[in-house]
């Protein structure tokens, strides 16, 4: 029978220090297994009179997966900064960038407003050379009242120089961790252990002070018959301290309690249920309780003390002591965690589970089985790391279908496909039961290359492989063919909007996004609206700026507002406000873009980043820019597999802006080097009469359009058109034909109002020619006048803006309900995801509108973001 | 190359696995023992030596079992055949 024994006394000298060193920047406790590090947090954390919010982070044993780390990070600062309302706990993502992942906990920690301690203890277990290496970055990069502590085994890389010589280093090391020898008896106190002085001394001169150590000891000396005689053999003996004393405290338990501790130590965490399961005996709960009461070593993971773990020393000699008494036993206790993690639905501890049995077929059936569930899960490193675990003698062609999957992640597209190229050759061997399976992954892997590649036949193909219905005969079976299927939607709505740009497009991406949000897959809805937003660029820039705007709404209240996800919105924003002619606002969607891009997603997002660009460089008559923005959005329009939508648009707008920088014979030579079908387009032939016009040939332009005026040429869309009527209104006007200038301007303006474009206006250098209209038309005087300030330079949007606010205006509790508008939340549901009453939400709604000046939802988003008020919106 | 499909670890080659002694305070007992499987051990006085044939990768691993066991680390010694002092040949593998 264990007696009670507090865990913690108060070691009052190291909590001062501990406080001294916490007034730094960052503090750093490096020391040895078992030193008190995580016991001296608790005590720090749980004091009377810490006002510090503490955002506390245990790294898990063996961490590979950064994306896990960062999560589990932010998690804890949004839990300290008691930010409530997100849809449960942050989302891993397929598509994982650590700089935006940094910038988005960055942004969260200035949000919280005020003091917090970022705590992260076990740093060592960080086995991800990345994550340390933008941990760094967030170290260097915390906010003024930020501060940090860390608690590691062994010092780290993490290149903190600069904070040491500014003095906001501190350290505490083992030395400072040692129990002193009043400490100890301190200690033997609190226990109730009845020692002479004499043998208290002993007792720490033989531990030196190793706080496992005394705690070890305490547990066997609380209750036992003769302390003194303990401690003499205790330090009469040459084994380690931590062996003997853990040997003395088994030997004191009870033998069901032996035999439990011994077989749930190859555990990483362990509750009642999984003990009874490995010792083959009831109660196990009970047991597990009294241990996590009567010492440090066994510890609640949760609040309802459902799950434990043992301290990692501890844990460790018992797994070793378990393998060297009952070897034989170990493979079939591995086996049963992993039974039993298969059926709670945990594949990843199954699966490592049955690595560590030995079982490698089995585990590597499991890895590829699940491995397209894993990776919509966000939880690719994890595979990998999985996948690195197989010894290298072995050969499971499996395998290769989950190196595929990496590499696609990656964006080595080539790798991937000769991976897929074995597995393909494995599954047509395989056992009729698990082909179907393997095909479909195979498949789904296949759709997602072709994507990339833009490649639009290979990704017909595949869908018409995966349409075909599935016949599951399990429930899991099912919920595949659903995430296969939706997949195949947005994959395959995606090549349709990125090379044909078909209502087809815009049918799947819609189907997509509902069967997504059906099955629960928030990241594959995000995706298809993200997709439908580019898809609309036919349709009026309202509708599209709608869909953007909905896309990217919902992305954020994932927590993926900057996520490369949501960037075909982001973009196609841009875009639109550039063609609106807001061109300011349109390159702070654009750089949003950018940072949301840092991972290769392939050549065709990097194209329309390219050709966004390009317009606002022509738009500000930065021709040379421009041109070399058009061409590398050619470059990698040339590397695309399949026709794009865009390919004319892009190449005439390169030719244009080349003759504009004063290069028209190169112009003209790449015009005559393209073929019949592409010269034909109405773009191309547009550029065609740029050339001449910088030719001084404006008879030659007007030739060259002929075709496009009068509608026979074919055209992505009217913006083609507009341009058209431009183009030959300047031809005109350097013929002498004012009166014919001012006709085809007047039409110009005429397609252009729907839209309110304003981009070919500017692109074309229409600034005389629009001057040279008559004022008095009424229909399009407001358009006109709109258009010339763009071109004299000043934005419509910055006419329109009333002066700057001041940002500390709004109250922190505005603030809070300013970040819900973006979301499609109403009202009572913001109130109940801030528990606040929903009178209060709406006057602080009403007074949000007023300090912004502004009378509807989506203005003060807007206005919001242009005042870099939302968390999202913040550069860094 | 064999036919298997990891990618092997970039960078220098691995060098031949050299003979390493490892003293430890302390005696160790049979289960911390068997942390160390390719490592024979001797009890020199208070202390614990390990010796045993380890290339590169494995040395490191068993210095973090060492530091995970929290067991006190005296020394680390490479031992050569003639005693003297290594690095003065090609360690290249054929």
């Amino acid at each position: 029978m264990a007696h009670a024994t507090p865990r913690l006394i108060d070691r009052a000298d190291l909590l001062a220090a501990l406080d001294r060193a916490a007034a730094r920047k960052v503090t750093i406790i490096s020391a040895p297994a078992g030193s008190g590090k995580t016991s001296l947090l608790r005590a720090w954390a749980g004091r009377q009179g810490q006002r510090r919010r503490l955002a506390l982070l245990q790294v898990q044993r063996n961490q590979q997966d950064a994306q896990q780390f960062w999560l589990a990070l932010l998690d804890a600062v949004r839990h300290a900064s008691a930010t409530t309302g997100r849809a449960g706990p942050s989302a891993a993502t397929p598509d994982f960038y650590a700089p935006a992942m940094v910038d988005r906990v960055l942004s969260e920690l200035d949000d919280a407003r005020g003091d917090i301690t970022v705590v992260i203890d076990d740093l060592h277990e960080l086995n991800s050379p990345e994550a340390l290496a933008q941990l760094t970055r967030l170290l260097m990069n915390l906010p003024p009242p930020v501060h940090a502590i860390l608690t590691t085994r062994h010092d780290l890389r993490l290149g903190l120089h600069q904070l040491r010589l500014a003095g906001e280093l501190a350290e505490i090391r083992a030395a400072d961790l040692r129990f002193t020898g009043r400490e100890t008896r301190v200690l033997l106190d609190a226990s109730g252990i009845a020692l002479s002085e004499a043998g208290a001394a002993q007792l720490h001169q033989r531990t030196e002070g190793w706080a496992a150590g005394l705690r070890l000891a305490a547990i066997s000396l609380a209750g036992h018959p003769d302390p003194e005689r303990f401690v003499t053999e205790f330090s009469g003996s040459d084994r380690t301290v931590a062996e003997y004393l853990i040997a003395e405290m088994l030997d004191r338990q009870p033998a069901d309690v032996q035999d439990l501790l011994l077989r749930t130590s190859l555990l990483d965490r362990v509750n009642g249920e999984l003990a009874d399961l490995l010792t083959g005996r009831p109660a196990s709960e009970r047991i597990l309780l009294e241990l996590a009461d009567a010492n440090a070593f066994v510890v609640p993971l949760d609040p309802e003390h459902t799950w434990f773990r043992y301290h990692h020393l501890f844990g460790d000699l018992l797994r070793l002591e378990l393998r060297r008494t009952l070897p034989e036993q170990v493979p079939a206790l591995h086996r049963r965690a992993a039974g039993w993690f298969i059926r709670q639905g945990q594949v990843v501890d199954a699966i490592r589970h049955t690595q560590a049995a030995g079982d490698w077929p089995d585990a590597a059936r499991l890895l590829a089985d699940h491995s397209f569930g894993l990776t919509l899960d966000g939880q690719a490193q994890t595979m990998q790391a999985l996948v690195q675990a197989f010894p290298p003698g072995q050969d499971h062609p499996e395998l290769a279908l989950v190196r595929a999957g990496g590499d696609l992640v990656l964006g080595r597209l080539d790798q991937a496909a000769a991976h897929l190229a074995v597995a393909e050759t494995y599954a047509a061997t395989a056992p009729p039961d698990r082909q179907r399976r393997l095909q479909v992954a195979i498949a789904s892997l296949k759709l997602s290359l072709a994507r990339r590649r833009g490649h639009l036949a290979g990704v017909v193909e595949q869908v018409r492989f995966l349409a075909s219905p599935v016949t599951g005969r399990s429930d899991e079976d099912i919920a595949l063919g659903s995430d296969l299927r939706a997949v195949a939607l947005m994959n395959l709505g995606t090549v349709e909007a990125w090379t044909l740009g078909l209502p087809d497009a815009e049918r799947h991406l819609q189907e997509g996004a509902v069967l997504a949000r059906e099955i629960g897959r928030p990241y594959l809805e995000v995706g298809c609206l993200a997709q439908l937003a580019f898809a609309s660029k036919i349709h009026p820039f309202a509708m599209t700026q709608r869909r953007c705007r909905e896309a990217i709404a919902l992305a954020e209240r994932y927590g993926w507002g900057t996520e490369p996800v949501i960037a075909p919105a982001l973009m196609t924003l841009a875009s639109t406000m550039v063609w609106t002619g807001e061109f300011d606002e349109g390159e702070r969607w654009l750089r949003r873009a950018a940072r949301a891009l840092q991972t290769d997603t392939g050549p065709d997002i990097g194209l329309l980043m390219h050709i966004v660009s390009g317009m606002l460089h022509a738009c500000r008559g930065c021709h040379h820019e421009a041109f070399e923005e058009f061409s590398a959005a050619e470059y990698l329009r040339s590397r695309l597999a399949g026709s794009h939508a865009l390919a004319s648009q892009v190449t005439g707008w390169m030719l244009a802006a080349q003759a504009r920088l004063g290069r028209p014979g190169e112009a003209r030579a790449a015009l005559a080097a393209l073929d019949d079908e592409r010269a034909g387009s109405g773009e191309i032939r547009n550029a065609c009469a740029v050339i001449c016009l910088a030719e001084g040939d404006p008879a030659g332009a007007l030739g060259a359009v002929q075709h496009v005026l009068d509608g026979t040429a074919p055209s992505i869309g009217y913006v083609t058109v507009v341009e058209v009527h431009l183009l030959a209104g300047l031809a005109h006007r350097e013929l002498g034909d004012q009166r014919a200038a001012n006709q085809v301007a007047e039409r110009a303006l005429a397609l252009a109002e729907s839209d309110r474009l304003v981009l070919p206006f500017a692109m074309t250098g229409s600034r005389e020619l629009l001057e040279a209209l008559p004022r008095h038309e009424a229909a399009h005087a407001a358009l006109l006048a709109d258009i010339l300030d763009v071109l004299h330079g000043s934005s419509p949007a910055a006419e329109r803006q009333p002066p700057p606010l001041d940002a500390e205006e709004l109250s922190p509790g505005e603030l809070r309900v300013l970040r819900y508008l973006p979301t499609n939340l109403s009202r009572p549901e913001i109130a109940g995801e801030l528990s606040v009453s929903v009178n209060t939400v709406s006057t602080q709604v009403r007074s949000i509108y007023a300090k912004l000046q502004v009378r509807d939802r989506s203005s003060a988003v807007q206005r919001a973001r242009e005042l870099r008020l939302l968390a999202a919106g913040r550069p860094r | 190359m064999r036919g298997h499909l990891t990618t092997p670890d970039h960078g220098v080659m691995d060098p031949a696995p050299a003979l390493y002694m490892i003293r430890i305070n302390g005696h160790l007992g049979a289960t911390v023992l068997s942390a160390f499987p390719a490592m024979a051990p001797q009890q020199h006085g208070g202390h614990t030596v390990l010796t045993g044939l380890l290339d590169r990768s494995a040395l490191y691993g068993v210095l973090a079992e060492i530091e995970a066991l929290g067991l006190d680390l005296l020394e680390v010694r490479q031992l050569t055949p003639d005693g003297k002092s290594p690095g003065s040949g090609d360690s290249r593998s054929p």
